[in-house]
């Protein structure tokens, strides 16, 4: 039904979403191919949290399409999906605000984010059949394995609550690992980090795509995090398109460098 | 010849204390023994009153708090995991037990009626679970709020389903239309069903319907984002308390045997509440600790003490609540963790003096 271009994992085609007169996202296109790191970067106001927004479906009333090559290798419309199914589509997203259960402990935050892949119901939980119990171990082992990754696993048992925020991130991030994405997106990850957290953070987020065989897009302040870890970068400004390039060229870009530092008046 | 008898005497309790010591370190495991362990305790209450040890009158105060602790754990799922407020709690107690009077009284087996009570009361709950996902917070305590002021209103008005202010007469439960319960049976049939319902609260908050409710509790757009359906877990929370108090209900009509209008209103909702909020949110020996003090303390002990004032046992909640608030916000269940805490530093204190003393002499020496 719908065309993707073989090597690409996300489309973005003229979307449009404005709140009353105010059009935050203007006829924006972009792409995602697979097993990259994307960038959205812009001035602050660019609408860049509101395409994130837009993409997860937490938005209702925009124009245009967002094409997504889903786990079965089909291509969806994620217009079509309801905001609670674009996870099942292996679509996943953090929060720039992480938003964890604070009383519950780190792993079981973890498990949160398998929600949709468990296959038994609220009858054998509440039962406490033999398949229940094996599916929570299976997850649970699973879990083991990305905090292990992560390298938060000595921690585990721990209460989510009350942990520094370089870690809560790095929970957040590893409860999106959980539902086997195709596609992860990072809001503001590196923000509120030290120097030492954003440079670690950069090297997990690079090894996640290699590791778990996954693309990235994450919007970021920090210019030299963004610079860093991605292979391309979106530049958008007032919910319109810039340019879109390797990091390099971005930087050097006439149009992106007059967004960020204003036009000269001579 | 003493130590000998001392010897032949251990020799014979060894194995028990190992046993026992065995049976500790699995009860610290499984949840579940602990339940089953407490359920055979509180069912030694009735036996204790036909040995004189207790007063024939504590049999039902008892019943009346494990009744209330079902009815609790229902809340506490709600208020506690799912972070949703309801108001209506007692309108619903008070429904499962004119329910199942009411279906009884056309001639249906013990089991139908029940059935018949909590499809009934499970299809208002899913209702206001509908309503719920349109209002917020202080909103929805409100509404909820207006729901048991209705069916409280509908018991004093209802002739055919309530007969008004004459109340209603029950008779002990005839179980599968064979077995006939008396007053001890049907306790320890309160205690099972305390038991089951602890069982299903257990298994259910320590699953992925805990944890999807947990999340949506804190933060929607999270929860959403990692695939729980607000709809859906909402009504299910509704769904699981309406259960809940439905069940206590029908258990209050079986072990009572008579239900009137009046008990219903939202003083027992504000009380329900209290219990939930003074045991521990989210703690299941919690709540039934929190119903305890709220209901068992005050009607034990205090209104005998105090039976020159009215109400005392209001005054005493209203400054219990008040307290927990302040010194234990996570509720009562906490006061023996610390108690723990404290008796370990204790032990400690007394080892370390002792080795003082021990250093002390041997460097004298």
């Amino acid at each position: 039904m719908y065309n993707l271009d073989n090597n690409t994992i996300l489309e973005i085609k003229n979307l449009c979403m404005s709140f009353g007169g105010l059009k935050a996202v203007n006829d924006l296109s972009f792409d995602i191919r697979k097993n990259e790191i994307v960038g959205l970067i812009g001035p602050n106001g660019a609408g860049k949290t509101t395409v994130f927004n837009c993409i997860t479906q937490f938005y209702q009333d925009k124009e245009g399409t967002i094409l997504f090559r889903n786990k079965e290798d089909e291509i969806v419309n994620l217009n079509e999906v309801h905001v609670s199914h674009v996870i099942n589509e292996g679509l996943v997203r953090t929060f720039q605000n992480v938003e964890l259960v604070s009383d519950l402990p780190i792993i079981d935050n973890l498990l949160i984010g398998a929600h949709s892949l468990y296959k038994t119901g609220i009858v054998s939980h509440v039962l406490h059949t033999k398949k229940s119990k094996q599916e929570e171990i299976f997850f649970r082992e699973k879990a083991d394995e990305i905090l292990e990754f992560m390298g938060i696993k000595a921690i585990k048992e721990q209460l989510a609550g009350g942990q520094p925020y370089g870690i809560l991130k790095k929970i957040g991030i590893a409860r999106t690992l959980m539902s086997n994405p195709r596609l992860i997106i990072l809001d503001e990850p590196a923000a509120g980090l030290n120097e030492q957290e954003t440079n670690e953070l950069s090297d997990l987020i690079i090894s996640i795509k290699d590791n778990y065989k996954c693309s990235i897009l994450l919007v970021e302040h920090d210019m030299g995090f963004v610079m860093q870890v991605c292979d391309r970068i979106c530049a958008i400004s007032f919910g319109k398109f810039l340019a879109m390039d390797t990091p390099e060229k971005i930087k050097s870009n006439p149009i992106v460098q007059e967004a960020y530092l204003g036009k000269d008046d001579d | 010849m003493k130590t000998k008898i001392l010897n032949t005497i251990s020799l014979f309790f060894k194995p028990i204390i190992k046993v026992l010591k065995m049976y500790k370190n699995k009860l610290e495991k499984s949840m579940h023994q602990r339940f089953v362990l407490f359920g055979i305790l509180l069912a030694l209450v009735p036996l204790l009153s036909n040995l004189d040890i207790i007063r024939y009158s504590t049999v039902s105060l008892v019943a009346y708090i494990v009744i209330f602790t079902i009815v609790a754990l229902g809340l506490n799922i709600l208020l506690g995991f799912s972070g949703l407020m309801s108001l209506g709690t007692a309108g619903f107690v008070g429904f499962g037990a004119y329910g199942v009077v009411y279906f009884s009284s056309l001639g249906l087996p013990y089991e139908i009626s029940i059935l018949a009570t909590l499809i009934i009361s499970s299809i208002i709950g899913l209702f206001i679970g509908l309503f719920s996902l349109k209002v917020e917070g202080v909103y929805l305590a409100i509404s909820t709020l207006a729901v048991g002021e209705i069916f409280s209103q509908i018991f004093r008005r209802v002739t055919w389903f309530t007969n008004a202010f004459g109340g209603v007469h029950y008779k002990y439960p005839l179980l599968f239309g064979v077995v006939q319960l008396n007053r001890n049976t049907t306790f320890i049939l309160l205690v099972i069903m305390m038991v089951l319902m602890m069982f299903v609260m257990y298994n259910l908050t320590n699953s992925k319907t805990g944890r999807a409710l947990m999340a949506m509790s804190r933060s929607n757009s999270s929860a959403q984002a990692m695939g729980v359906s607000i709809s859906k877990y909402r009504l299910l929370a509704f769904l699981i308390a309406t259960l809940y108090a439905t069940i206590g209900g029908i258990l209050y009509a079986s072990f009572y045997r008579y239900v009137q209008p009046l008990d219903w209103n939202l003083m027992l909702t504000l009380l329900i509440l209290a219990m939930v909020v003074v045991g521990g949110i989210k703690s299941i020996f919690g709540t039934f600790i929190g119903v305890f003090v709220i209901y068992g303390v005050p009607s034990l002990w205090l209104e005998e003490l105090f039976s020159s004032i009215n109400g005392v046992a209001y005054i005493f909640s209203g400054v219990l609540i008040i307290v927990v608030i302040m010194y234990y916000p996570y509720g009562f269940i906490y006061v023996i963790q610390d108690t723990k805490k404290l008796y370990h530093k204790f032990k400690n204190g007394i080892e370390n003096r002792k080795n003082k003393k021990k250093n002390k002499v041997e460097n004298n020496v």
